[in-house]
This record gives structure tokens, C-alpha cells and sequence, in this order.
């Protein structure tokens, strides 16, 4: 990871030197464990603060809505397909992005190795594939990174980055042959009754904090839809019925535009997997339209155009 | 027509498939092709009917979708004949998908089955066998033929008939008879099926059109226009009116009981049943009531808003109120009509639809229509004869039109074509007409042309030409497209490979030029269907059997002792054309009948040619020798896929535009203010292709005698300061109405189009912003609608 | 559940479907009175919203056709 921190810090440096960019926007090491912050960088001599470890969750595409400066971005796979859905929703230029492509080899996933330690977590340092955690006590205890990956990211198709002006390092093998929705399925699989009943518990204990919105790339609207008043399309309380309401048409408003990129799961401070929500309208994507999201600037979603001869066996 | 009418849900049945004699259900029927019609013997109608191959087609599939699968339906035919638009896919379909059995035979006699009511069909098969089977029904697919009175009415009238007693027609004229002033339409033209009598019907107004042009708008009358009152920001004063219906609606709702209900709803002022509301004594009562109660928005729970909205919007604008204040509760198509057993859940039924009524009518908004100025120009694209005869047909009625050709010089592919089938010189009407256009001076001819852009819409386009390396920009109100079709270059039957082996329109050209090898022929050949009803062109060209025949005769005619043979799988001669095909057989042309799996083969060795066909009636292979072959290509749609774009006009698959309708609107768009013609459409000959050019000029007249046109109020609009720029509206519109906001403070912001807008709703719904609204359907007003779906607590 | 009476409502595009149900009741076709019917002006104007106001309202079943 060392090597692509330097990497990261050169490439930044020198596109600022160069007055390519006017900013680059990347990771600084965090006040807590495991919690790298995003940050803009204006100066040359301010990039040696640019971190890049598996702590680099946050989808840093969220960053560049209609900013109107050239910007160096450090991106992962997932992040670079989110800027190429931010390209075709015109929330960015592509002559405005310097993309720094980050091949991944995954995100660790912080409540995991919470649950590895008693006490609290005082340093997790990483090297190769592996991952030394260090508690308040002085215990320490290695494991293998792919342990203790996010799960999105244990399922990654992309994880190099489909869309890159600069490279930090060689592109990382793709894996084959992983099943993306065996969790799906088991949802999809149950009886209506049973269905109401995984739903329920799962968001019984959501706090509505839209935390999963706030971090996500694609929630980007002037006014978001449970803000409105007139309509009022839902509820502000903690009716579950408002709170199912919001995560329904959260996951609506993503279909076909979700990247998997994780920020919500990642971001949620209960523990709720919403990913399941997203993932759902994902599969339907790729089954009804063989569309993977934010792969090509040249096509929009299969939900945002109009087509005389659009696929409608489903229709029944 | 009987057995359309037991087929149909108002039918004798109620449109339950049974035997009428013992109401028993069919489980074997069979249709029988040609009566009445290509029958000298025992009708004297010797034209085919044109329309029966697909009806009875139709019906069979009907038939099976109506009782099932097990249903055994047989169709006895000569020729199948579905040379309509998509009538070959789904002649194909009837075939492979729904198992419809097509069985190529004239049944000559059917014998009642002793004691039952079923009848026993004798027939001869394909290979001479001699078969008897069994039906429990048989449809007789009876031909079209004129009525006695209408015969002795031409005569009266003086109207020359053809032999087969229709109006006789040039084609050239397709729609005028032989007295000047009288224009004929529809089958009394000839047998004719629903889209092409629907053109004809056009092109016929399109003549009276022209004859009349100088007296428009002599006769007409402007109406009062009745100040709106503005009842913005006021609190809805809602009025109710429920009808009886007579007891269409009384008879199983009680009414008294909804309108005593809907006094009782949220701001409700009045309401009140009547027998007819829509009756004018009852109009003239409401628009009283609205004035006199003060009301600002008028429910109206009756019958359906699909026909009787804009009656009553009429009311509401007479009582100075604005029309969009306005909502109808369907308690008569929706409800005393479908659960006349059970009164009392209707009523209740009744009830909610007008408590939903009146919840959604108490969020509506008076709304504007957006006023166009419409363009008088017309702009035609294609100078073929379809073109030319369009823009003739709009000069005469006072309009001015630019033609658009790509080619150097006018008149399309009726410039390769020697005669018509009855015998008329093309190339001398082309002259003619050609002549007539670039005198005109309302007429403006641009060649070497091709069109860039299109902006604009309905009364105001504005398109960019290229010609002659220069960009024009012509401001027109409408758009005809008549972008036509070329023949196909064949790739089978060693086409190219020697100079005996032509195509249709390779004839024509030797038959022009006189060419005297033609004399000299001993054998000429004719292949058709080639490139046509297979594989990828699963359509019939239409015109290739009438064109082969008639080049066949042209042969015999120059040297009768030439051997003609036309190789072909059904001869499609519809209609009167069916006259020639037997005056073909008559002049001793000899048909023989090839299957789609045992295509003819061409052999060339020392010099000479040979075609190998097996014989449907010998059922062996033969082999021709011959001095020439002809190959009856396919007619292709020429490339449109650019035009396509810049109107938003779709294709199908085979390349052909699609119309507004396949049967009522043949000859337009579903986007305004663009018509259509000629081959584009589908192949022609150049009698419909008249026809419908002046169809096209016909119905592009409606819009250009409007000097301005009124847009629905029901469109989309966007509230700028929600939108976030994503673009989808843009993406998905159909019609193109949305688009970026390019200066002021709103920049990078959609906007709608409200005149491009048709208010379907889906970039409302598509909107994650919520920025988008839809005046009439809006969220706020959908919702209470839902809202009030439950009664509503106390 | 055999007297069961269930709320359904069904939203119908305008063009065919509000205009089907309009036939069905020309042709007097007998169907339980269980539907409410709203017109919307075309299936695209459906929101997923509208589904889940209808079912918060009470109603059994969201039929959209058109």
C-alpha cells in the first residue's frame, strides 16, 4: 500500500506543479482508526498528507457534484464508474477531471474488526494482504485481509478502474466467476410473509439519520424527496411504514445508476445491510437490460431512456 | 361478417365461440377461401377480394386465442394473399406459432353429417389425394362485390364502371371518376382493405379539396368567447353533478343516494343528480347552477371523460370557468354497467369514485394552452411520384411546399417503370407531372439535397438542407415524408454472373428502349419472390406478381410464340389485377408453383441457360432452357434511420416508417404535424402511392387551414429550482419537448416544451428531483385521489 | 377467504386500458366491484410512490395496466 501512497502523493504533486489541476481530491489520514478523511489539496507541497490504504471506503465521486474547478481525483474501480455515471448525468465535465485510477484489492470493513478485539482498536496497519490490528491494551493480532473485506467488496467485478488519466499502479487481476446475488435470491425466494417479516426486522432499527443517502454518490438532488413538503411524498416521523417508504424509493432512485461501491452500507451507523435494496434493482438491470452501471459515457441507464423496442417480456 | 359477429363481446353469443344451430362449442372449423370471388363459374366476380385471405386469417387466430389451443382451424385457399403491411409476419406467425393449418385446395363440395350439425368437407390435396374431414363450423370467406343500386346509381350519376362493376379509375387518378367533380373512396373504387380505403377516403377530400380551396373559410362563423373568470387562490367550490343516465346508471346505482353523499364531502357546495347530463336542456341547467352557486370546479359522475369530457369542459367554459377545473367520476363504463347484480356495492362503488373525484378536483389548477402559429409551408421529402403528387395536391389547395430530393433529378423509381397495369405510359405522366412541378410557382424543387437538422415542431419547423455545399434553413409547418423504397440487388440465382439474368425493373428498361432482342426470345422466365417473405424481408413486395404478369403479357404480345414461365409462390394479383393473371393463363403463359424450401436452381453451361423447378402438379423436377430470366425482386425501404431521429418517427423492423395507425391513420405520424407516403410506407404501386400522396397533402391541409393551433393545458413543467440537471427528462422524452435551459439565471436547468409536450407523464414520474410536475396529473393531485380511496374518518 | 372482499386499486393508462374498461362496460361484462379505478395519462406517469401510497391507504392490490 506504501508504494501507492507515494505514488498517489507524486502524480498529485506534479499535476498540481503543472497546473493541470487546480485541486486534488484524495484521502488524509483520519483522528481514528480505520476512518481516512477525504481532503482537497490546493498546493504542491501539501500532497505528502495524501494517505491510501485499505481505510479508503468513502466514494470520494460524492466530492465533485457540480464543482466547477479541474480536479485530480484518486479513484477506485467502483469511484470511477460513479464519476463516468456523474459524466452522463452531467454532474461534472470529463475535461474537468484529471482521474488518478487506483487498481483496488478491496476495503476493509471496520465493524468486522471491531468484532475481532475486546478492547478498543488503537492502530490497524496493513501489509501485502495482511492486517495488523493493535488494541488500546497493546494486543496485537494479524489476519489475512480478505477476512475482513467489505462484503461488496468481496464480490467486486471492477476492481480496477474502467475510466483513468494516470495509474498508480499495474491493474490488479479481475475476479472470475463470483455470484453477486446469492443473497438476493435467498430475499426473492421467500413466501410474501416471510419477505415482510426480513424487511421489517431489518429496518427496525434504522434511525432515518439518511446517512446511506448523504454518502452516496448519486444523491445529489437540490431538494431530496423526503425533504418536500408539497407533495409530501412521505411521513417525517418514525412511522415504519415512512421509514420502508424512504428506503424503497432511495433504492429506486439508484437503479441502474448503482455502482455496489458500498458508501451507504459503509456509512450506516445501525448496521442496516441496504445494500440488499440496491443490489435487488441491480440484478433486475443486468437480467431485463444486461446493464452494468457507470461502464460507458456513451449510453444512458436503462431506466432513463426511451425506446420503441424497449425489452418488455417481463410485462406480463 | 357472421362470424365476426360471434366473435365479438356485443355479438349474438355475448362473444362466446358457439355453433349458433345447437350452441355447440366448435372444435374443428374451417374457413374456405374465394367465394364469391376469382370464380367465373358461379358468381361472374373473376377479381379477387383482396381483403378475405387476412380476415379469415385473422379470425382463425382469434378464434384459437378465444377457445384455446385445442381448437383445429383449417383454411382452404388458392393463394394466400397477405401482401398488406405486416400481414406477411402474421400470416407466418398463424402458420408456425398458432398451428393453423393452411391447406392449398378449392373445396368443391360439403355434405351435412347425417344427425348432427356437423359437415363433411371433401377436397383434394396438393398431391392429388382425395380427402374427406370432418368440421363441426365452416366459415365461408365471402368476397366483395357492388350492390345492384349502387350500379344503377353510377348510371344516374354517370360513372363510367369497369367490368367488374367498380368505379373506373386511372392511376394516375386513382380517385376520380369518370365525371369530373365526382371522387370516389373505398371499395366501391375497388375491394379494397381498411388502411387503404382510409387513404383513399383522404385523397378523395384531398380532391374535393382542390376543386373547392378558393371557397375555405367562406361559410364559417366565429363562436363567442366568454370571459374566464380567475379563481386562483380561491377556496374550491365544488360542484356535483351525478346522472342516471337514463336508467343506464339509475338502474343499478342508486343516484339520489351519491348525490346526497357528495353534499356531504369536503368542499362540496352543491349537488344534484340529472336523467341526461349530457343532454343540452341539462348543460344550459349546470352552467346556470355554476354561475348561480359561485362554483369554481364542477365534477360531473356519469359515463366516460374519453367521450364526454370535452362536452362537458364546453359547459364549464361557457359558465366562464376554466376547463381544466374539471372531473369525471366513471359510475357508468366502470360501474352500473359491469356489476348490474349487485346495486348496492355499486352505489358504493359509486361513491368512492366520486369522493376520489372530488379529492382530486379540489387540487386542480386552471390551466393555459399554449397558442401556435402554423407555418404554411409544407416541406416533402423525396421527389418520387409520391413526393410530386403531394406537393401538386398542397399547391392546389393554395399551399406552398419545398421538395427535397437527394438524386439529381425527379421522379424516383417511377422512372425505371415502363407502363402501368392498365396500360398507361409512366414515363409520359411523369413528364407530365413533372412538368407540372417545376412550373408551379408555390412549388420549390431542391436536387442534390439532403437534409442536416431538424428543429422545431408541429407548425414551426425549421430544417437545415445541404445542397450543393451550401446549408439552407427552411422554416416549414409540416413534413411529408416520402423517402420511398428501391428494388433489392439480388444475390441468388447467379444475378450478375450473366447478362440474361436481370431484374423486373431491367425489363421495363429494355421494354422503354424497345430493345429488339426481346422479339427474338424463345423461352423468357420469371422468378418472384426473390428477396421477399423469408428469412430477414419477411414481407411481401406487393407489386412484383401484378408487374411480372404484366411484363409477361407485354412478351406474348410482342411474339406469342414465346414460352413464358413464371415461377412463384402465390400469385398475389388483389383486387381487378386478378384480370390480368387470367388473361396471362388465357395468352398461354404457363405458372409454375415453387415452395420456399425447394427454390428453383439457374444452371449456366455452354452458353446456355437452364432453371430447374419441381412442378407442383407433377411433383418432379423440370428443366426450362431459356433465353432470359427475370427476377421479381423485393422492393426495400430506402435508408431512413436519420430522418428517423430528427422527427422522432419509428421504424419497424424491415426499415418501413410506422404510421399513426395501422388502419385509421395510415397516411400520418403519431408526431404531429409529420405525414407519410408512397413506398416509405409500404411497397406500392403507383396508383396507391398517388392515392396516398394525396392522403398525406390531405391530412397535413387539417393543420395548415388552422392559421394557429391550441396545445393541451395537460402538459409537464419543470420548477427549475428543484431540478438538478441530470438530464433524464432530456433522455427519455419521446417527443423531445425537454431541454437544457441555455442563458439566464436558470442555466444548465430543463425546461418543457409545453407545444412538443403530449403529457404522458413519464419524465414526471422518472424525476428523482421531484422537479417535474404534470398540470392535471400531478403528484399532489394523484395522491389525494389515493388518499380519499378510503372513506374518510369522521 | 371465499367472501373476501378486497379493495384493488388500478391505475389505467389513458390510450388502452382506461379505454378497455370503458368497452368492457359497453359490452356489459360482469366483474366483481372491486376496482378503483385512477386515470393517469399514460403507464409512464407511474410512480413508485403511487404503489406505496395506495397500499398505505389500505387498498389489497396496485393493478397498473396499460
Amino acid at each position: 500500500m506504501i508504494e501507492y501512497q507515494k505514488k498517489i502523493q507524486n502524480i498529485a504533486e506534479r499535476l498540481l506543479n503543472e497546473k493541470k489541476v487546480d485541486v486534488v481530491l484524495g484521502f488524509k489520514k483520519g483522528t481514528i482508526p480505520m476512518m481516512n478523511q477525504p481532503c482537497l489539496v490546493r498546493v504542491p507541497d501539501e500532497t505528502q498528507k495524501l494517505v491510501w490504504d485499505s481505510n479508503c471506503g468513502i466514494n470520494l465521486t460524492n466530492y465533485l457534484t457540480n464543482r466547477k474547478e479541474r480536479i485530480g481525483i484518486i479513484a477506485k474501480g467502483c469511484d470511477t464508474r460513479n464519476i463516468v455515471t456523474h459524466i452522463v448525468e452531467n454532474k461534472i465535465k470529463r475535461e474537468q477531471l484529471v482521474i488518478i485510477g487506483v487498481p483496488c484489492t478491496g476495503m476493509i470493513d471496520k465493524a468486522k474488526i471491531n468484532g475481532l478485539m475486546v478492547n478498543e482498536i488503537a492502530e490497524v496497519s496493513e501489509h501485502n494482504q495482511e492486517i495488523t490490528i493493535t488494541d488500546s491494551r497493546g494486543a496485537t493480532k494479524t489476519i489475512q485481509k480478505k477476512e475482513v473485506l467489505q462484503s461488496n467488496c468481496s464480490i467486486c467485478k471492477y476492481k480496477n478502474p474502467v475510466i483513468y488519466d494516470e495509474l498508480v499502479a499495474d491493474l490488479v487481476p479481475e475476479s472470475k466467476d463470483i455470484d453477486r446475488y446469492e443473497d438476493i435470491r435467498k430475499i426473492e425466494s421467500m413466501a410474501s410473509s416471510e419477505k415482510f417479516k426480513f424487511f421489517e426486522d431489518m429496518l427496525s432499527t434504522c434511525i432515518r439519520c439518511y446517512a446511506c443517502r448523504n454518502a452516496c454518490p448519486l444523491c445529489y438532488c437540490p431538494t431530496c424527496f423526503v425533504d418536500e413538503s408539497k407533495p409530501q411524498w412521505l411521513g417525517k416521523g418514525m412511522d415504519p411504514i415512512d421509514i420502508r417508504t424512504f428506503h424503497f424509493l432511495r433504492a429506486y432512485h439508484c437503479a441502474g445508476r448503482c455502482t455496489d461501491c458500498g458508501s451507504c452500507e459503509r456509512a450506516c451507523p445501525m448496521d442496516i445491510t441496504v445494500r440488499q435494496f440496491t443490489k435487488k434493482l441491480e440484478k433486475d438491470c443486468v437480467e431485463l437490460f444486461g446493464w452494468e452501471a457507470g461502464l460507458t459515457l456513451d449510453k444512458r441507464p436503462p431506466l432513463d431512456h426511451y425506446k420503441t423496442n424497449d425489452p418488455q417480456s417481463f410485462i406480463k | 361478417m357472421e362470424y365476426e359477429r360471434i366473435l365479438s363481446a356485443s355479438g349474438p353469443t355475448g362473444g362466446h365461440l358457439v355453433r349458433l344451430s345447437d350452441k355447440k362449442e366448435p372444435k374443428k372449423i374451417a374457413w374456405l377461401q374465394c367465394i364469391g370471388s376469382r370464380d367465373m363459374n358461379r358468381c361472374d366476380n373473376a377479381y379477387c377480394s383482396a381483403v378475405c385471405c387476412m380476415y379469415a386469417i385473422k379470425e382463425a387466430v382469434i378464434s384459437k386465442e378465444h377457445s384455446g389451443d385445442d381448437l383445429d382451424c383449417a383454411i382452404f385457399f388458392m393463394d394466400m394473399r397477405t401482401h398488406g403491411k405486416e400481414f406477411e409476419r402474421y400470416y407466418d406467425n398463424a402458420k408456425t406459432k398458432k398451428g393453423i393449418r393452411f391447406i392449398r385446395s378449392r373445396v368443391h363440395t360439403i355434405n351435412p353429417v347425417q344427425g348432427t350439425d356437423d359437415l363433411e368437407v371433401r377436397y383434394v390435396t396438393e398431391d392429388g389425394r382425395i380427402l374427406n374431414e370432418t368440421f363441426d363450423m365452416i366459415v365461408l370467406s365471402v368476397g366483395l362485390e357492388i350492390p345492384k343500386e349502387i350500379v344503377e346509381l353510377s348510371k344516374k350519376l354517370n360513372i363510367e364502371l369497369t367490368s367488374s362493376k367498380f368505379s373506373k379509375t386511372g392511376t394516375f387518378k386513382p380517385v376520380d371518376s369518370s365525371r369530373k367533380g365526382i371522387y370516389v373512396c373505398g371499395a366501391f373504387q375497388g375491394p379494397k382493405d381498411i388502411p387503404q380505403a382510409v387513404v383513399d377516403a383522404s385523397a378523395a377530400a384531398a380532391a374535393a379539396g382542390e376543386i373547392l380551396s378558393s371557397a375555405r373559410n367562406t361559410l364559417t362563423k366565429k363562436p363567442e368567447i366568454i370571459p374566464e373568470i380567475d379563481v386562483m387562490g380561491d377556496r374550491p367550490r365544488i360542484g356535483v353533478f351525478v346522472c342516471k343516465c337514463g336508467i343506464n346508471i339509475a338502474g343499478v346505482v342508486n343516484v339520489p343516494d351519491v348525490s346526497k353523499y357528495a353534499e356531504t364531502l369536503p368542499y362540496v357546495e352543491y349537488a344534484t343528480d340529472n336523467l341526461f347530463s349530457c343532454s343540452q336542456d341539462t348543460q344550459d341547467k349546470m352552467a346556470q347552477l355554476i354561475k348561480e352557486k359561485g362554483l369554481n370546479r364542477v365534477v360531473v359522475a356519469a359515463c366516460t371523460p374519453k367521450t364526454h369530457e370535452p362536452l362537458f369542459q364546453e359547459t364549464l367554459k361557457n359558465a366562464g370557468i376554466n376547463k381544466y377545473l374539471f372531473e369525471m367520476a366513471n359510475i357508468r363504463n366502470h360501474d352500473s354497467w359491469v356489476h348490474k347484480d349487485s346495486p348496492e356495492a355499486a352505489t358504493e362503488k359509486a361513491k368512492d369514485l366520486v369522493r376520489m373525484a372530488v379529492a382530486k378536483v379540489a387540487m386542480l389548477q386552471p390551466l393555459k394552452e399554449a397558442e401556435l402559429q402554423v407555418n404554411q409551408t409544407a416541406l416533402v421529402i423525396g421527389g418520387g411520384i409520391s413526393g410530386l403528387v403531394a406537393a401538386k395536391t398542397l399547391s392546389n389547395q393554395g399551399y406552398e411546399s419545398h421538395i427535397v430530393e437527394k438524386d439529381s433529378t425527379l421522379g424516383g423509381q417511377a422512372k425505371s417503370i415502363y407502363k402501368t397495369t392498365t396500360n398507361e405510359i409512366v414515363a409520359d405522366e411523369l413528364k407530365q407531372l413533372i412538368n407540372d412541378v417545376t412550373t408551379d410557382s408555390k412549388i420549390h424543387v431542391h436536387l442534390n439535397t439532403t437534409i442536416k437538422k431538424v428543429d422545431g415542431f408541429v407548425g414551426n419547423f425549421q430544417t437545415t438542407l445541404v445542397g450543393n455545399a451550401t446549408e439552407t434553413v427552411i422554416p416549414h409547418g409540416v413534413t411529408i415524408m416520402a423517402t420511398g423504397a428501391s428494388a433489392y440487388k439480388p444475390s441468388e440465382y447467379e444475378f450478375g454472373k450473366d447478362s440474361r439474368i436481370i431484374t423486373s425493373l431491367d425489363l421495363d428498361q429494355k421494354l422503354i428502349n424497345h430493345d429488339p432482342m426481346l422479339k427474338q426470345l424463345q423461352s423468357a422466365v420469371f422468378i418472384q419472390c426473390v428477396g421477399s417473405r423469408e428469412n430477414n424481408r419477411l414481407y411481401c413486395s406487393r407489386v412484383c406478381c401484378t408487374h411480372s404478369i404484366h411484363n409477361a403479357i407485354e412478351l406474348k404480345e410482342l411474339n406469342p410464340n414465346m414460352d413464358i414461365y413464371i415461377l412463384y409462390r402465390d400469385i398475389r394479383t388483389y383486387g381487378e389485377r386478378e384480370l390480368l393473371y387470367r388473361k396471362a393463363r388465357d395468352l398461354g403463359v404457363i405458372f409454375i408453383r415453387y415452395s420456399v424450401n425447394n427454390k428453383p436452381s439457374v444452371a449456366i453451361q455452354n452458353g446456355k441457360m437452364s432453371i430447374s423447378v419441381t412442378d407442383h402438379v407433377l411433383n418432379r423436377p423440370i428443366i426450362i432452357e431459356t433465353d432470359l430470366l427475370t427476377l421479381a425482386s423485393a422492393l426495400i425501404p430506402n435508408p431512413a434511420e436519420d430522418l428517423a431521429q430528427f422527427f422522432k418517427l419509428p421504424l419497424n423492423e424491415d426499415g418501413f416508417f410506422v404510421e399513426r395507425h395501422a388502419k385509421l391513420g395510415p397516411s400520418e405520424f403519431a408526431t404531429d404535424g409529420v405525414f407519410l407516403c408512397g413506398t416509405a410506407h409500404y411497397p406500392k404501386p403507383i396508383d396507391e402511392s398517388i392515392a396516398q400522396a394525396k392522403a398525406a397533402a390531405s391530412r397535413a391541409v387539417t393543420l395548415l387551414a388552422r392559421k394557429n393551433i391550441f396545445t393541451s393545458g395537460q402538459v409537464a413543467f419543470i420548477n427549475p429550482v428543484n431540478c438538478s440537471s441530470c438530464g433524464i427528462c432530456i433522455s427519455i422524452c419521446p417527443y423531445s419537448a425537454p431541454s437544457f435551459i441555455e442563458k439566464g439565471p436558470f442555466t444548465g436547468k430543463a425546461q418543457i416544451n409545453p407545444v412538443l409536450c403530449k403529457g404522458c407523464g413519464l419524465c414526471v414520474a422518472s424525476c428523482r428531483s421531484g422537479a417535474i410536475h404534470h398540470n392535471g396529473y400531478d403528484n399532489g393531485q394523484i395522491f389525494n385521489q389515493l388518499f380519499a380511496i378510503t372513506e374518510l374518518p369522521n | 377467504m371465499a367472501d373476501w372482499e378486497p379493495k384493488i386499486v388500478s391505475f389505467f393508462c389513458n390510450w388502452c386500458t382506461y379505454g378497455a374498461a370503458d368497452l368492457a362496460g359497453v359490452g356489459r361484462m360482469q366483474y366483481p366491484p372491486y376496482f378503483r379505478v385512477v386515470r393517469i395519462p399514460c403507464t409512464g406517469r407511474m410512480h413508485p410512490k403511487f404503489f406505496l401510497s395506495a397500499l398505505r391507504e389500505g387498498v389489497d392490490g396496485v393493478w397498473v395496466s396499460g
